[in-house]
């Protein structure tokens, strides 16, 4: 038996509570994860432009009435591609390793090709082993990689998933 | 709602900065605008937003909260201002009363501002790095200062010099931070004479250092020299140490200054500087031992990670005065690399430019292209990136000495006389000229932009062999000619159109073998990226071995004269090295391609 990591929460998988962004209630929420565990600083006009413009695409998590988790995503027209991109991704430490970021982005995506997304990008630093091994599993591939990326000088792969054309998803 | 803020207070960490009142001027005033912002509150509703047309995603990032010290460049840290700093002794001259303590202040300074070079090298600002030194920002100020004086003038006219060559090279795109200088003093006037005031202090130094090893020796002093500093058991040490230093920035002023001259004139030259250069940091290197222990006070904290020799903290910099020159980037601090990391940074630099240095200039396309591929390996750093490009690439001409046109008909196993020929103001032949030219520069370029390009550059070399086989049709139908020259020409077309898809095949391999390097393939995605390569190179080897085919046909026809020895004959029926090469290239994509296959279906 291996040793349990330390902050590991005691939880249940079904204990996980996933709800769509709701409104000005979850703004808070989502930013206050945000500035906590990602490193780039965002003004609260960032989080207002993907929330009030795309509501139906950021999710929340939330285990006992607490958000644990977050994903912030838009879509839109991109040189003739109809093309999600999903922005922020956060779940808290203690709450790693249980599938939560797995489902959040999930509900995103399959939200993305019903509302007609050819494609869904993000980027990752290539140092994130946890998020690309995420999105591989999930079927995105590395389409580039972005040189000195970030701020602190580290690359990014600029990863890609691409659906299948609408009339094979019958 | 109206009465509370909508937002937390953003906090500022630590204590608050202090206030520096800025004072209304004649044609200024201060108003309140509180009432106004707390009605604003008010006349919004929860989640409402109000946005132009043109707030996009762009717009949203760029804006910034006033006083979050994650996103204002503008926050007050530690001074409003540079005079501010000095004026509150931040960076005083001389450094200390104490001569000693002076002379080992100012060695660190030297450290450190070699440190904030390699970051700056490495993708930082310049703002944030070398210019958060000081006395560099108020150069004149160290005029009574003759060693830090001197010191700064060289490292000055040297940043101008890189970020100079840097910007010729125009890889903006790629890495715009380095170039970015608006509001840094670079321009200084007299810098040109920077070497000549450099050599003096120099000088002083070197006679200083003689005069207390004849101390030693008890031999008499031969002039009247005022020592460097007030401890004769120390005097030895400093000056070795600060020698070293000084001589490292003279050679590698002189290294920058040799490969600049056009044409390659200067790369004899630059490589005895560079090998003076090794020299001297080595030397720098050892200064550590002295320079660690001439103090009682030992230095708190790691010593590797430290920014200078002796462990000491510097003197005379800040970084956060130049934070709105950083923008648009929000303020960040940023790690200087450790002084140990400069130096390595610095010996790998110098390693590289030294291997540009030994470049042969060779006329041949091929020799050229293997030649950049295997220096991409060892994976430079933009500076030395930027230096063989601009070595290749000068005055749209190769080396800056042969036209593209001459280059291109050398690679196409044109015979030499045809170089001249009319035919390359043919406008596809200008735009295959700057194919070339834009191809060497490509080359490059760091390894992830360069996939890139050469992805997207696939596409141009297609278009151009479609317009040169057009353009061959249009003049020459499919009649042979009797005239002389329009054997030439059709000769000219068939070699360069045969050459031009070669160089497409080859790019497409480029493109698919850099994808390794980068990392972008997963293991599930190698089957596919072999059969890829396996498929691109057998059509390499093809126009490979018909292109070394043609031009053996050439050298066949100058020497027709002479009968064919047996050993012509046997050479004739054997396959080229180059070729058998790539058919080793095509067994081992395939063999691999199929046995991934295998796996997979395992």
């Amino acid at each position: 038996m291996e040793a349990k990591p330390e902050e590991k929460a005691e939880i249940e998988a079904p204990e996980i509570e996933y709800v769509s962004y709701g409104g000005e209630h979850h703004l808070p929420l989502i930013m206050n994860l945000v500035d906590q565990e990602l490193s780039e600083p965002y003004s609260i006009f960032t989080y207002r432009y993907f929330v009030y413009l795309w509501p139906q695409l950021s999710f929340l998590a939330f285990h006992k009435g607490k958000c644990v988790g977050t994903v912030v995503c838009k879509m839109g027209e991109h040189r003739n591609t109809f093309r999600g991109y999903i922005a922020m991704l956060v779940v808290i430490k203690p709450y790693r390793g249980r599938g939560i970021a797995t489902e959040l982005v999930t509900r995103s995506i399959r939200m993305m090709m019903e509302s007609g997304c050819e494609e869904v990008t993000l980027e990752a630093e290539v140092t994130n082993k946890g998020a690309l091994a995420l999105y591989g599993r999930l079927g995105f591939i590395r389409a580039k990689r972005l040189f000195h990326y970030y701020l602190n000088g580290v690359d990014a792969f600029r990863l890609k998933l691409l659906f299948p054309p609408p009339r094979q998803v019958l | 709602m109206a009465d509370k803020p909508v937002y937390e207070e953003a906090s500022i960490d630590g204590q608050p900065p202090k206030l520096a009142s800025i004072p209304a001027s004649d044609t200024t005033v201060w108003a309140d605008a509180s009432p106004l912002l707390q009605a604003a509150c008010a006349g919004l509703r929860d989640g409402e937003l109000i946005h132009g047309d043109n707030f996009n995603l762009f717009a949203a990032m760029s804006a910034l909260e006033i006083m979050d010290p994650k996103m204002d460049s503008g926050i007050v840290c530690t001074y409003y201002s540079i005079d501010e700093a000095i004026e509150n002794g931040a960076a005083p001259i001389p450094i200390s009363l104490d001569s000693t303590i002076d002379v080992r202040c100012t060695i660190d300074i030297m450290d450190h501002l070699l440190a904030c070079e390699a970051a700056w090298h490495k993708g930082h600002s310049l703002a944030q790095t070398v210019f958060s030194c000081i006395y560099l920002l108020r150069l004149d100020r160290t005029a009574p200062h003759a060693l830090l004086h001197s010191y700064c003038r060289i490292i000055r006219a040297t940043c101008k010099a890189v970020v100079s060559v840097v910007s010729d090279a125009r890889t903006h795109e790629e890495e715009d931070l380095f170039t970015m200088t608006y509001g840094l003093p670079l321009n200084g006037d007299g810098d040109d004479k920077c070497l000549s005031i450099l050599n003096a202090v120099e000088e002083t130094i070197s006679r200083q250092l003689r005069a207390c090893k004849a101390t030693s020796s008890k031999r008499r002093l031969p002039e009247d020299l005022e020592p460097l500093q007030s401890n004769p058991n120390l005097e030895e040490g400093f000056c070795k140490a600060l020698l070293c230093r000084l001589r490292f920035r003279k050679h590698f002023f002189h290294v920058l200054s040799c490969m600049k001259r056009p044409q390659g004139r200067g790369l004899e030259s630059a490589r005895k500087h560079i090998a003076s250069c090794l020299t001297e940091l080595e030397s720098i290197l050892k200064s550590a031992d002295f320079l660690r222990s001439c103090f009682d006070e030992s230095c708190e904290g790691d010593i590797d990670d430290k920014t200078t020799a002796s462990g000491f903290e510097p003197i005379g910099f800040d970084a956060m005065l130049n934070s709105r020159l950083s923008a648009p980037t929000p303020p960040r601090a940023i790690k200087i690399l450790s002084w140990k990391k400069a130096v390595e940074y610095f010996v790998k630099l110098l390693h590289d430019l030294d291997v540009i240095c030994s470049y042969s200039l060779d006329p041949h396309l091929e020799s050229l292209l293997r030649f950049v591929v295997q220096f991409q390996k060892s994976q430079p750093d933009l500076v030395a990136r930027s230096h063989l490009q601009l070595l290749l690439v000068q005055d749209g001409k190769l080396y800056g000495r042969d036209p593209f046109f001459a280059v291109i008909n050398k690679a196409a196993a044109l015979p030499e006389a045809t170089k001249n020929h009319d035919i390359q103001k043919n406008e596809s032949f200008l735009q295959l000229g700057m194919l070339v030219m834009n191809l060497l520069k490509i080359l490059c370029t760091n390894a992830a932009w360069q996939r890139r390009k050469l992805g997207k550059f696939l596409q141009d070399w297609r278009v151009i062999y479609v317009q040169l086989e057009l353009a061959f049709r249009n003049e020459y139908g499919e009649v042979s000619s009797s005239s002389n020259d329009e054997n030439t020409c059709m000769k000219i077309f068939q070699h360069i159109l045969l050459w031009v898809e070669e160089q497409t095949y080859w790019i497409a391999f480029r493109f698919l073998i850099l994808g390794f390097e980068l990392e972008l393939y997963s293991t599930g995605e190698y089957c596919m990226v072999y059969w890829y390569l396996y498929a691109v190179l057998i059509k390499l080897t093809e126009k490979t071995h018909l292109m070394m085919a043609v031009s053996h046909d050439n050298a066949k026809r100058k020497g027709k004269k002479k009968k064919d020895s047996p050993k012509d004959l046997a050479r004739e029926s054997r396959i080229p090295p180059a070729v058998l090469f790539l058919q080793c290239y095509i067994c081992l994509a395939e063999g691999l391609s199929m046995y991934l296959s295998r796996c997979l279906l395992l």
